[in-house]
């Protein structure tokens, strides 16, 4: 196997002027990618995981050639991003921005063959390449209709239709199921598998873990810009290694959960709360359940009423809480606003 | 299933692969305005409406002598010919010269304009497209314009040279692309059109002389209007159709101008595009509206 992607201390910062109250306008820098290296072996499903905010997005821009650098470099199927920009975007199909990316007074048809001319398909083989498209994703009801008059999961599929017309190696698709039923969501990510069977290398961004777990051969997890866990799903979870997840569920205060912090073995606590004012309490702690007795009587003293405890099985959200300290529903700008690093409380 | 690829378009594409993505984005931009009823019959009025009101205050300060004040200062009576044309040229030049920075914000707005930058097609053929799609809707409004206008005001504009007119109309597209890069090139920078567009189309009316000679002008503003391709434009046409000299006195003069024009601002327009789409490459991406 060989490197179809290649990715070397790749950094991206941003400037923007910012005015507070009474003080001079002056520069804010941010950086979104710190030095990220990774290679994804072809014929593979690479996952990159992370919640909003962590840098993702602004990596998939640097490799699809939309956001130059700041420094590193990067290579897909042997093309330099920063000097063979059209040699790169000939070789990957792209799906980022969901339904957006269509043009809604054409129908799906004209859009998949206006692309199409624009990746240099030639005119037979793209009637036919949109036929197959059209069988493959069951779209024959409504591929001659126009975009607006598309539900959301039908723009989503014809813009996931868009990333294929190239019939490109390497296919980057960012939260490609964001909007979709559960039913299509399977559907496509049965697709994706079926097309990685065939040969399609796979970037695939994503939030959601169980997602993440059942598609990826290998997953990175980022936050801060940076890549802070990289591996297979199993082998990110036994990374974990002494340490054990407990599961409760509750109202839990602040104080509550600052005294479980301060248990002896315990190594993280993230919190995330429901609808209904409940909260899913995840304790990373080592020594496992010897630890259980102590949590609730630290979680009770301070006022919490606990409705379940749950054996739970590790999952990439566990090594993710484990990392840093938190659940990935947590907007890593948002931290990063109110001053917060790593390992900040949800 | 899908057999394992490398792809389309890794070679060097060839002349009719740059040319099937013209006609593609040509195609679909025609598309796309013949399903919004009504806009181009509304496009067409558009320089009637605009050369009536002149008109009609002309008739209304000076009555039957309108003509003849008008001749004294522009060497031709027939105001009504003189204004239609320079109404219809204004709106093939503000159609055109907006083209570029319109194009961007609707497909930045619509997340287009990211899909398009993530194919391999190269920027100076998608914007042939879309501007082969502007020539087509402005020059059916530009002729349709002109033969209502002519048959509402009773003028006639088969009597001077046409040929020579739309010789000029021709030549003075080229530069006005060039020109439509560099306001894009602003456009993508400011991120903002309308406001900007609001103030340059009256600025453009004005430099144009589109109801008056520029000859008018002050000195410093008469030389700053004719550096602006479009007044050259208007000018030589205005002159092939009524018979009158051009602001540089023969019409050789002019199509030198032109020609000068027609070669040098393309290059700079898209040489100042490209690197503005590249800086903003380096800073926060196309998409970013």
């Amino acid at each position: 196997m060989s490197s179809i992607v290649k990715v070397q201390e790749l950094s991206k910062a941003f400037e923007s002027k910012e005015r507070k109250k009474g003080e001079k306008k002056r520069t804010k820098r941010v950086d979104a990618l710190k030095d990220v290296s990774f290679d994804i072996e072809e014929g593979e499903i690479f996952g990159l995981l992370g919640p909003n905010g962590a840098g993702k997005t602004t990596l998939i821009k640097c490799l699809t050639t939309l956001l130059l650098p700041t420094s590193g470099k990067a290579w897909l199927n042997g093309y330099s991003v920063l000097d063979e920009e059209d040699a790169v975007r000939s070789s990957i199909g792209c799906m980022l921005m969901g339904d957006r990316g269509l043009y809604w007074k054409l129908t799906g048809r004209e859009n998949l063959d206006y692309f199409g001319a624009l990746y240099h398909v030639p005119k037979a083989p793209r009637r036919e390449r949109i036929d197959r498209l059209v069988d493959l994703l069951h779209a024959g009801d409504f591929i001659d209709r126009t975009v607006e008059t598309y539900s959301s999961g039908q723009k989503m599929l014809i813009a996931f239709a868009k990333s294929l017309i190239n019939d490109a190696p390497i296919l980057i698709l960012d939260e490609p199921t964001v909007t979709l039923d559960v039913p299509t969501a399977r559907e496509l990510r049965t697709i994706v598998e079926q097309l990685n069977q065939a040969g399609k290398t796979v970037l695939y961004t994503t939030h959601l873990m169980h997602e993440a777990e059942e598609l990826c051969d290998r997953v990175a997890i980022m936050d801060h810009g940076e890549i802070i866990a990289i591996g297979t799903p199993d082998e990110l979870k036994k990374s974990l290694g002494l340490e054990e997840v407990i599961n409760l569920e509750g109202v839990f205060p602040p104080a509550a959960l600052r005294a479980v912090e301060a248990l002896q073995g315990v190594t993280n606590v993230a919190a995330k709360t429901e609808s209904g004012g409940r909260t899913n309490l995840s304790v990373i702690v080592k020594g496992g359940g010897s630890l259980l007795p102590l949590i609730i009587e630290s979680l009770m003293k301070n006022g919490s009423s606990i409705l379940h405890v749950r054996p739970k099985e590790t999952t990439l959200e566990d090594v993710f809480i484990a990392k840093t300290g938190r659940t990935l529903d947590v907007d890593t700008r948002q931290i990063v606003q109110q001053g917060g690093g790593s390992g900040g409380r949800a | 299933m899908e057999g394992h690829s490398h792809g389309f378009g890794l070679s060097k594409p060839s002349w009719r692969s740059n040319l099937s993505v013209v006609a593609a984005v040509l195609i679909a931009r025609l598309k796309v305005i013949s399903r919004y009823k009504g806009a181009l019959l509304m496009e067409t009025f558009m320089p009637v409406v605009f050369a009536a009101m002149p008109i009609l205050l002309g008739v209304a300060i000076a009555g039957q002598n309108a003509g003849q004040y008008f001749q004294q200062n522009t060497g031709t009576s027939n105001y009504k010919l003189y204004m239609l044309i320079g109404s219809c040229t204004f709106m093939v030049v503000s159609v055109m010269l907006w083209l570029v920075g319109y194009w961007l914000r609707r497909e930045q707005e619509t997340g287009t304009l990211e899909s398009i930058y993530l194919a391999p097609a190269k920027q100076v053929y998608v914007l042939a497209g879309v501007t082969g799609y502007a020539l087509i809707r402005t020059l059916t409004a530009f002729g349709t314009a002109l033969v209502i206008g002519s048959l509402l005001f009773g003028v006639n504009p088969l009597d001077g040279n046409i040929l020579g007119a739309l010789g000029f109309l021709a030549l003075g597209l080229l530069p006005l692309w060039g020109l439509s890069m560099l306001f894009g090139a602003i456009i993508m920078r400011v991120k903002e059109a309308n406001s900007i567009i609001n103030v340059m189309t009256w600025v453009v009316s004005f430099l144009m002389g589109v109801f008056f000679p520029v000859a008018f002008f002050p000195p410093l503003l008469k030389w700053l209007a004719v550096a602006f391709p479009p007044t050259v434009m208007n000018d030589a046409m205005r002159a092939s159709l009524l018979n009158l000299s051009t602001f540089f006195g023969s019409w050789y003069i002019s199509l030198a101008v032109m020609l000068v024009a027609a070669f040098t601002v393309p290059l700079l327009g898209y040489e100042v595009f490209a690197r503005t789409g590249r800086s903003i490459r380096k800073k926060e991406g196309v998409g970013q509206y």
